[in-house]
């Protein structure tokens, strides 16, 4: 058998979810008194699936407990078999798990375990996010009145935005915190919440509507000035305060990126 | 290749041990980088790894290359390999022989090479590519395998020597893989070392496995073993002072356990190195 056929059946054997070879891929290797060549073949089956689970598991921890031993391997093989990786880093394995989960299960058990995945996906993305230097509150002390008037802002490229219906989030965190997890139930708002990274560690924090909807406006490229105007409606002289404590606050949180 | 630039005795640097090496800065002569996990944009591993690349020699060892396998170079990852190399400058880069990647499909996995004349020109047209991108020649290491395929025609020491002289690449002996796959597949573990041109052997890699009574896994989370340690002394009576490095990959110890393993390879080799020396 020629290279490129011995390695398409050795793919095959290990993609699929029979440990037992095929007798066409049995004739193609010695085996050994210590290893025949189906327990040789075997070995690799097991180690393929144990090492993409055990990713899984380090991706998904709070799914992990949340599901349960074996529920939790009946989806990640699932997933594996459906979507097997397309990466050269396993990193980028559970990428997909979200979506993944989008089309294996039903309501009611779907929005609560996708929001639950996406909240995990989204500490792996920030993680290892891009590098870069955050506007910071000592830059800004130093701020000219014209630089006020400019002043434009992004999110750090580590920053996921997260809009959750139910109570995965408290969920999440009595993992974390190996409490009791409380059962999944809807919010009556929905809630903003961000993922993102700061000197290295990963955060989160919910924000109230009217936060949330300033940050979405700056982070959308609109000036200091334009928030002050827009929460003028609302706030009328206290506007220019309070846009400048969320400002102060989502700087010191290492949230923005100056313009 | 001259054996005046052995790097002496390093260990794979893990993201466990960051704040000690850091702190404490051991007694490390080098540590060698998983290439893969520092291919990321930012964050706690790149921050470690330029810190530490300040503070001492660094060697790159892939896992992904996936340099047997049948499909097209990655162009993605040889570019990004190449990136981390620009940004770590190191000693030299390492991967293994054997392939990771199937026709549609990562596999994460280092899956045995047949070892016959056709695989051989596929890998050294490869290996050629490879070297032209990265500038330097490519280090490859002998796997830990758990069946041989029929269809070979020569021993895996015989075609990395082909390879080698073929392409110019270097190797990274395993010592630990040579011993698991002897004893999973019956051959002797010192006929495989001495089938190897010595003068091409870059590195040497040491590691512990899992013994299963009849057969060997290499697991990489275990002490090395008494009959690695003795493979090795009398891999380096052949072949002198060799960059030598310990992988641990799971169920990872306090860094002092590690850093007495360490401590023994070099007694080891202080051992062979003063055994050979001329009387006086």
């Amino acid at each position: 058998m020629r290279l490129s056929a011995l390695q398409t059946a050795l793919e095959a054997y290990l993609l699929t979810g029979n440990s037992e070879a095929s007798p066409e891929l049995l004739d193609q290797i010695h085996g050994s008194a210590a290893l025949p060549a189906a327990q040789g073949l075997m070995i690799y089956h097991n180690a393929y699936r144990t090492r993409l689970l055990s990713v899984l598991r380090e991706d998904y921890p709070a799914l992990h407990r949340w599901l349960g031993d074996e529920p939790f391997e009946q989806l990640a093989l699932a997933f594996i078999a459906a979507w097997p990786s397309s990466h050269f880093s396993l990193r980028w394995l559970g990428e997909k798990l979200p979506k993944f989960v989008s089309s294996y299960v039903v309501e009611p058990q779907l929005t609560p375990l996708l929001e639950l995945t996406e909240l995990e996906w989204a500490f792996t993305l920030a993680f290892d996010a891009p590098d870069a230097q955050p506007l910071s509150l000592d830059e800004m002390s130093r701020f000219a009145d014209e630089d006020w008037t400019s002043l434009t802002v992004r999110l750090h490229p580590s920053v996921n935005w997260l809009r959750l219906q139910r109570n995965t989030l408290e969920i999440w965190k009595a993992v974390k915190a190996q409490a009791e997890i409380p059962e999944s139930t809807p919010l009556q708002t929905p809630l903003e919440c961000l993922v993102w990274r700061c000197d290295l560690a990963c955060h989160y924090r919910t924000l109230a509507q009217p936060e949330a909807e300033a940050l979405r406006l700056m982070a959308s490229g609109k000036s200091f000035p334009d928030l002050c105007t827009t929460l003028f409606d609302e706030h009328g002289e206290q506007a220019p305060l309070l846009a400048a404590t969320w400002l102060k606050q989502w700087v010191s949180e290492g949230l923005l990126l100056r313009n | 290749m001259s054996k005046s630039n052995t790097l002496g005795f390093g260990l794979g640097l893990r993201s466990e041990y960051y704040h000690q090496i850091l702190e404490q800065r051991p007694a490390v002569d080098w540590f060698e980088i998983i290439s893969e996990n520092y291919m990321v944009g930012g964050g706690k591993a790149l921050y470690f790894l330029d810190a530490i690349k300040d503070r001492y020699p660094l060697v790159m060892h892939g896992v992904s290359l996936s340099i047997g396998g049948q499909h097209a170079i990655d162009s993605d990852y040889l570019r990004q390999l190449k990136a981390l190399a620009d940004r770590v400058q190191p000693r030299w880069i390492s991967d293994h022989l054997c392939w990771s990647r199937g026709n549609a499909h990562h596999l994460h996995d280092l899956l045995p090479q047949p070892f016959t004349q056709e695989s051989l020109l596929h890998v050294a047209g490869r290996v050629r590519l490879v070297q032209d991108v990265l500038q330097r020649p490519l280090v490859l290491e002998n796997v830990s395998a758990y069946l041989q395929w029929t269809t070979s025609s020569m021993s895996e020491a015989q075609f990395l020597a082909e390879l080698s002289n073929l392409t110019g690449c270097e190797l990274l002996l395993d010592v630990n893989n040579v011993y698991v796959s002897s004893r999973n597949q019956g051959f002797d573990a010192w006929q495989f070392i001495m089938a190897l041109p010595h003068e091409r052997i870059r590195q040497i890699h040491l590691a512990g496995h899992s013994d299963y009574g009849q057969y060997l896994i290499d697991t990489h989370d275990q002490p090395i073993a008494d009959p690695v340690w003795a493979l090795y002394a009398k891999t380096l009576s052949y072949l002198g002072p060799t960059a030598t490095l310990i992988e641990r990959d799971d169920l990872f110890p306090p860094l002092d356990e590690l850093l007495a393993e360490l401590e023994k390879a070099r007694t080891v080799a202080a051992g062979v190195f003063k055994r050979a020396a001329p009387c006086a």
